[in-house]
């Protein structure tokens, strides 16, 4: 299969007043083209720095990086001719304009004649589906159909691989749906041949990418399918437990060998509180003795299925929102 | 040809935009010459209360409108790039592999556009209910003049912009630096004879200074090209040296952005 992007020991440094931050350190990737492929880490873990440099905006402190065969740095206009970006949460454009004026204007950017563009706009908002709000102003857009427009966007010059940056970022339920359907169908119909997305949240990734890495303070530390990544804690035992009581911190867990990792998540019961625990081998009698020990009740326990976010608690010890 | 129509289409994007966006709200107009005709205004009345003569009216009008301009180029396109990288689309400017001198260009050409109509506005009203005069044989020397005095502006806006891509929201004191002490030394509103000569030399050095006098001594006095051939030949040089210097600061700050991050990073 054909590699549609590659990085070798790519690293890049930010200077800062407090020092020097390393927000990626020698990350190794080969992404086969022809898929959709998920960058999965917390915030500050160096997802955007990665496509940022990938898309050309940024130069790597030193390594290499690879998209379409090309070189992002010594071939950053070829690089440039066959890729998009769209970052979620960003609204570019101008609020005075309409839809389609602002989506003209871009396909004007890429070299389109005036008539073309506008050929090409409404090509592209029938297939994201915009026709209705073409002609109402960027600024009277909900969140959700900005984030469509700006998907939009992001097809006009009929990019061969796309960057997706936080696709879902502060979308409702319903329009994080909708998006990650279209992404999807995007591959799926040949659209775009590979898209990179970038994701902090673990069901999204889990839905949409044929493989995933995770990356953590600026190194990947685990890559494959999704699949592949459960099958590697399959021999760990998960429990996720409501708790009442106590509050604050459970760092007293980590005294027990067998824990990994856990995380902890507010229930919409006030006072009550989710524990999800990753142990090595069963411990879970030890767990709750623990817990009780330390004035917490544990008002129910289920022993639970194996999913991409106990991948990551293995892997990092806390969970991605932490 | 084509190749050359391809390479403007940015500009051209730039421009429609910009216009397009402008002509949206059209109450800017009103604004935009109202509050210059205040001020115009107020010098006029003050020439007048000191008995000079009527040619001053006129002198006001084209210090007036010429300083649009000037403004326009620096809030206008000075501080565009920090603007658009605020709002994301400096990444998208970046991307279409479109060289971003040629967005400033359409910026510019839009910016002159929406500012020679509120100059235009501004004159009307000079010579409709300030009387202003002018000698209408200096229509096409003052029209040379005037284009080059913008393309030299215009150039310096292309370096402003660069210096705005560095240094973020601080490039706005640059702005706040130069735009009236500009006006001060370019002679808005009198003339340049009137500073000590060390002043002068320096006030001379500004193409806007030499753009003013030379639209001034056609509309005004009626020169010709046979007077104003040093106005023509400075501006000239001045856009022959400040456009290419313009150009390669600008690319210059483009890649040290993307070496240093500023480009995308918003809090650098």
């Amino acid at each position: 299969m054909e590699t549609a992007i590659k990085t070798i020991d790519l690293v890049r440094e930010f200077k800062t007043s407090k020092g020097v931050f390393r927000a990626l350190d020698g990350v190794n990737l080969e992404i086969p083209s022809g898929m959709i492929y998920g960058l999965l880490g917390p915030n500050g873990a160096g997802k955007t720095t990665l496509i940022r440099i990938l898309s050309t905006l940024l130069l790597p402190t030193s390594g290499d990086a690879y998209v379409g065969g090309y070189h992002v740095v010594r071939e950053a206009s070829k690089v440039r001719s066959i890729i998009n970006l769209v970052s979620g949460g960003e609204r570019p454009g101008y609020g005075i304009l309409t839809t389609r004026e602002n989506l003209i204007y871009y396909a004007m950017l890429y070299g389109y004649s005036r008539r073309e563009a506008e050929r090409r706009v409404e090509e592209v908002s029938q297939l994201i589906g915009l026709d209705e709000f073409m002609n109402k102003r960027l600024n009277e857009l909900s969140t959700g159909m900005v984030q469509k427009y700006s998907l939009a966007r992001g097809l006009l010059n009929n990019p061969r691989i796309l960057f997706l940056d936080e696709p879902t970022l502060g979308l409702d339920v319903e329009n994080a749906r909708s998006i990650r359907r279209l992404i999807r169908r995007l591959v799926d119909e040949g659209y775009i041949e590979t898209i990179l997305l970038t994701s902090h949240y673990m069901h999204e990734v889990e839905e949409l990418c044929d493989r995933v890495a995770i990356i953590h303070r600026g190194r990947i530390i685990e890559e494959g399918t999704v699949e592949e990544l459960k099958e590697r804690v399959s021999s760990h035992v998960i429990y996720e437990l409501t708790l009442q009581g106590s509050n604050g911190n459970l760092d007293f867990l980590r005294e027990l060998d067998s824990v990994i990792g856990y995380k902890v998540r507010l229930s919409n019961v006030p006072g009550e509180a989710r524990l999800r625990i990753i142990m090595a081998y069963e411990d879970i009698s030890r767990v709750i003795s623990l817990l009780e020990r330390k004035m917490y009740r544990v008002r129910r326990i289920v022993r639970d299925e194996i999913s991409l976010e106990d991948v990551f608690l293995k892997l990092v010890g806390r969970g991605l929102d932490e | 040809m084509s190749r050359i129509l391809d390479a403007l289409r940015p500009a051209y994007a730039r421009a429609w935009v910009r216009i397009r966006g402008n002509m949206r709200v059209k109450t800017w107009l009103l604004w935009e010459v109202v509050l210059p005709t205040i001020f115009m205004a107020s010098v006029i009345y003050a020439y007048h209360n000191l008995d000079a003569p009527r040619i001053f009216i006129g002198f006001v009008v084209v210090g007036t409108m010429m300083m649009n301009f000037w403004f326009n180029v620096l809030w206008g396109m000075g501080n565009v790039l920090y603007w658009e990288k605020e709002t994301g689309n400096l990444e998208v400017y970046l991307l279409s592999n479109r060289p971003i001198y040629m967005l400033l260009l359409g910026m510019a050409l839009g910016g002159m556009l929406n500012t020679g109509i509120r100059s235009l506005a501004i004159l009307l009203i000079g010579i409709l209910v300030f009387g202003a005069e002018f000698n209408a044989a200096g229509l096409l020397p003052a029209t040379l003049v005037f284009l080059l005095t913008l393309a030299a502006l215009y150039s310096l806006g292309l370096m402003f912009s660069s210096l705005h891509l560095v240094y973020g929201r601080k490039g706005i004191r640059i702005n706040e630096v130069l735009g009236d002490p500009i006006s001060f030394l370019s002679g808005q509103y009198y003339p340049i004879s009137v500073f000590p000569t060390l002043l002068q030399a320096v006030a001379s050095l500004l193409p806007l200074t030499i753009g003013l006098d030379g639209v001034r001594r056609a509309l005004l006095l009626g020169e010709g090209m046979e007077n104003l051939y040093i106005h023509l030949a400075g501006l000239g040089i001045m856009t022959l040296i400040l456009l290419p210097l313009g150009i390669w600061i600008l690319n210059r700050m483009v890649e040290k952005g993307r070496r240093d991050g500023r480009l995308i990073m918003r809090w650098l």
